[in-house]
């Protein structure tokens, strides 16, 4: 008899349809937001920060935001073009997972008193990562799901998971706390991408020459944006996190050589 | 007669899978009730228990309530992946379906 609570004796089309639900989606995030307003327990206690590692945070921090509103205006955009309707559903908890980053990381700046966030993100945000978005906003446009979900559920999100992680393992409490929640939500979207892209590659071998030229397009961008937010996060070169490996071995899975 | 290579490599099949009890170890991205089948990864010094696997693709770990085996397949709710067990060079390694 099987177990209902085995998530390994599900079907496929079982799990599939477990994992892509609100019902799931409800159930995962109770799980670590419960009883943490904006993303932080009450028992987490501020450090005090220098004023230039407040505002090397601040800069951070507006790059996320670029990179959040990013996958809000994309994943919005792309729920009126997914292929079916577990693909719609799925991306309707992104977009709620998307605005709830958003949100708490502007607060996040409030509390580190910037009173005008959107100036400061204008004014800081990484030129590299900004062209990133008109370019994946333009496939969205074009209601290229492909290369939206490429753009994207894999490479976005693969870069967002990495320096985040690396971020949250460095960075002061509260930060560190918002951060692995948001996380725990990247998981979702990173694996959501390559998985849709990999039955779609499977199905549709001749997609995998126009994604691997998006992708070259694309690679310098995501590697710059990677490399000037650890150098303004300070991380030495030698203790930089393994993007390349995150990334590059997502996307060796889905059979793009680099 | 019997040829002992042979035996060895034929060895781990015929032994019978151990089975293990699971319980929370506090990874809570998934609902409660999966809760006790994934727990955090440590990093690369992270020693994997019989029925623990790797998800390549968000590095959490899949535990099984039995040993896991070249060929088995496991899921990845955390971020929703379907794995297969193999073999490389004697150790196991999860990969992705698609």
């Amino acid at each position: 008899m099987s177990d209902e609570s085995n998530p390994h004796e599900f079907g496929e089309a079982d799990f599939r349809s477990t994992v892509h639900s609100f019902e799931f989606w409800f159930e995962a995030v109770e799980g670590y937001l419960h009883g943490r307003p904006y993303g932080v327990s009450a028992a987490t206690k501020e450090a005090e920060l220098t004023e230039r590692q407040r505002q090397a945070l601040i800069t951070t921090l507006c790059n996320y935001c670029v990179g959040e509103t990013a996958a809000l205006d994309a994943s919005s955009g792309m729920i009126g073009f997914a292929p079916d309707r577990h693909a719609k559903i799925f991306l309707a908890t992104q977009v709620v997972d998307e605005g709830r980053h958003l949100e708490v990381l502007l607060h996040r700046m409030a509390q580190l008193g910037v009173a005008a966030p959107e100036a400061e993100i204008e004014k800081r945000a990484n030129r590299s990562l900004l062209k990133f978005k008109d370019r994946l906003l333009e496939f969205v446009d074009a209601r290229d799901w492909e290369a939206s979900i490429f753009a994207q559920n894999v490479i976005l999100e693969c870069l967002e998971f990495t320096v985040f992680r690396h971020h949250a393992g460095t960075a002061d409490p509260v930060t560190a706390e918002m951060l692995r929640g948001i996380v725990s939500d990247e998981r979702r979207h990173m694996g959501f991408g390559e998985n849709d892209l990999g039955r779609r590659l499977i199905a549709a071998p001749h997609t995998h020459d126009r994604l691997y030229k998006i992708k070259r397009e694309l690679d310098t961008l995501v590697l710059d944006t990677f490399s000037e937010a650890l150098g303004e996060l300070g991380v030495p070169h030698a203790e930089r996190p393994d993007l390349e490996g995150d990334y590059l071995a997502a996307v060796a899975r889905l059979g793009f050589r680099s | 007669m019997n040829d002992p290579l042979e035996t060895a490599r034929r060895a781990p099949e015929r032994r019978p899978r151990q089975s293990f009890e699971l319980e929370e170890t506090g990874f809570n991205e998934v609902p409660k009730r999966f809760r006790k089948f994934y727990r955090r990864w440590r990093g690369p010094k992270d020693k994997l228990a019989p029925n623990e696997a790797l998800c390549p693709v968000c590095k959490v770990v899949i535990r099984s309530t039995k040993e896991l085996r070249a060929g088995d397949r496991v899921y990845c709710m955390p971020c929703m992946s379907r794995l297969e067990l193999v073999e490389e060079n004697g150790v196991l390694l999860a990969k992705v379906i698609y």
